[in-house]
């Protein structure tokens, strides 16, 4: 499994964790982690920690990601972000958009 | 002669001891030993009078020959005025000469101090100008900076939509997803379809095998059976098409699915290379304007000390006006020196009258020629001797 993600009822945590690349033949195991998930005020946390490689469809993914968070009242932190994914975060001037640390 | 006046003095003074000793002491002894010095006195003046008259003797003899001394002394005198004639002529060309090369030297050096004043201020406005240039384009529209911060600003709207069109191209995936789930409920709608035309095909049998039975009554019902059987194959027939159009249109959509994902996955390493060079270009473009400002200090502070330099250069030209002076004071020294060459000359052509009359009117003359130069010298000094305190004088 590339995409992992678990739900942490007791501190209202989603954790979405990928793995080394992030491209678009993730989109529907990553759409499937969240698109049942209806529960308002929960906090996603996106982990790049593993993540090398990043496309404009994995971008894309994380404001598809950033809608469903939108329209559920919750909160989007991207966490660990390796250098160049950072970057091309930064490029795409993301972290205007959400928290990333 | 002060011999003369302290003998007369002792001789007053005995004398009067004369007197006294005869109106007053009269001792014998007394008269005898004062009378003895008077004499003795006496003697002694003469003996001095003697010695005088000898050494006095011996200028006297020198003015019996004053023919010979005359004309030596009219010798020196002629070879003194010649010897300044000469000198004169000589000072005065040299003067005359010095005057020349300074006025062509201050005339030179004016020159080419003006020269380097409006070739300083031209270089000072191609500075000007090349900063200008160094700040726009051609056109004078936007500066390098604006073109780079414009450039960022084009890359950061590229990568956008880059995004947008990424978050675009998954939602319309999500969308051929949930028709490809329809697709699939279709085909589940079909099966029940062609499950009910291979019963109606079964019931047609039936009803043809029991109208069979029923003979001439049921040959009109036997003909309906037929009928709704062929039906019911044809309806399956049709079923079939369907489930292959369908089909169709899954591959269709399958390659949709391949467009869409192309569409989707930009790879974003060249973007951020781009981005990367972006941001050297803009540091580089910031040290070039840091430079660029630095210099336009450096060098408009260099200009007015180019001028300050000229300026001083012009000043100290100056000295031609005070050299002017100088010489000109020379030459009146010249002229006094010359006018006493001329009494010189005034001596010379009288050779027969008194040696000692023309000396003494010599003497005169220079005294006169000297009082004259003296007070010349005297009204010089109070001048101007310094270049520092003038104004600047263009010339």
């Amino acid at each position: 499994m590339t995409v992992n993600s678990s739900l942490h009822s007791d501190s209202n945590q989603l954790i979405i964790s990928i793995d080394e690349r992030f491209d678009f033949s993730l989109h529907q195991q990553f759409r499937d982690c969240y698109s049942q998930v209806q529960q308002k005020g929960l906090e996603y946390i996106l982990d790049l920690s593993k993540t090398k490689y990043m496309d404009s469809s994995a971008l894309g993914m994380i404001l598809l990601l950033k809608d469903h968070v939108e329209m559920y009242a919750s909160t989007l932190t991207i966490q660990n972000p390796s250098d160049t994914v950072s970057k091309i975060l930064e490029i795409a001037q993301f972290h205007r958009l959400m928290t990333i640390k | 002669m002060s011999i003369n006046r302290y003998m007369f003095g002792l001789f007053f003074t005995l004398t009067i001891l004369i007197i006294v000793n005869q109106l007053v002491i009269e001792s014998s002894a007394m008269f005898f030993v004062v009378v003895t010095l008077l004499l003795f006195c006496l003697g002694y003046y003469f003996l001095i009078l003697e010695k005088s008259s000898i050494s006095n003797s011996s200028p006297a003899k020198e003015q019996y020959i004053p023919d010979v001394d005359n004309e030596l002394i009219h010798n020196v005198v002629f070879e003194l005025q010649q010897f300044l004639q000469q000198e004169i002529k000589v000072i005065e060309a040299e003067l005359n000469r010095t005057k020349l090369l300074i006025e062509e030297a201050v005339f030179g050096m004016s020159d080419s101090f003006k020269e380097m004043q409006s070739l300083t201020d031209e270089q000072q406005s191609m500075i000007l100008q090349l900063i200008d240039n160094s700040h726009s384009f051609a056109g004078g529209e936007g500066t390098l900076e604006d073109f780079v911060k414009d450039s960022d600003k084009t890359l950061d709207d590229f990568v956008n939509v880059i995004v947008n069109t990424s978050k675009q191209s998954l939602e319309t995936m999500n969308y051929t997803d949930e028709m490809v789930t329809q697709f699939d409920g279709i085909f589940n709608i079909l099966s029940q379809v062609e499950s009910l035309a291979s019963q109606t095909n079964l019931l047609a049998l039936n009803a043809a095998i029991e109208a069979a039975r029923a003979g001439d009554a049921g040959r009109g019902f036997a003909v309906v059976a037929n009928e709704v059987r062929s039906l019911s194959v044809d309806s399956t027939e049709l079923n079939q098409e369907i489930r292959n159009e369908i089909n169709q249109a899954k591959e269709t959509i399958a390659n949709l699915r391949q467009s869409v994902e192309i569409m989707a996955s930009a790879d974003m390493t060249s973007t951020l290379e781009a981005k990367n060079k972006m941001s050297v270009m803009m540091k580089h473009v910031d040290k070039l304007n840091q430079y660029t400002n630095s210099s336009v200090d450096k060098l408009s502070n260099l200009s007015p000390k180019l001028t300050d330099a000229v300026a001083t250069g012009v000043r100290s030209l100056q000295f031609e006006d005070l050299t002017r002076q100088s010489l000109h004071s020379l030459e009146l020294n010249v002229e006094s020196i010359l006018s006493i060459s001329k009494v010189l000359a005034d001596f010379e052509n009288k050779p027969s009258s008194d040696v000692h009359q023309q000396l003494i009117s010599l003497k005169d003359k220079c005294q006169a020629v000297y009082q004259e130069t003296h007070l010349a010298e005297s009204k010089r000094s109070v001048k101007q001797l310094n270049m520092d305190e003038g104004d600047i004088d263009l010339f």
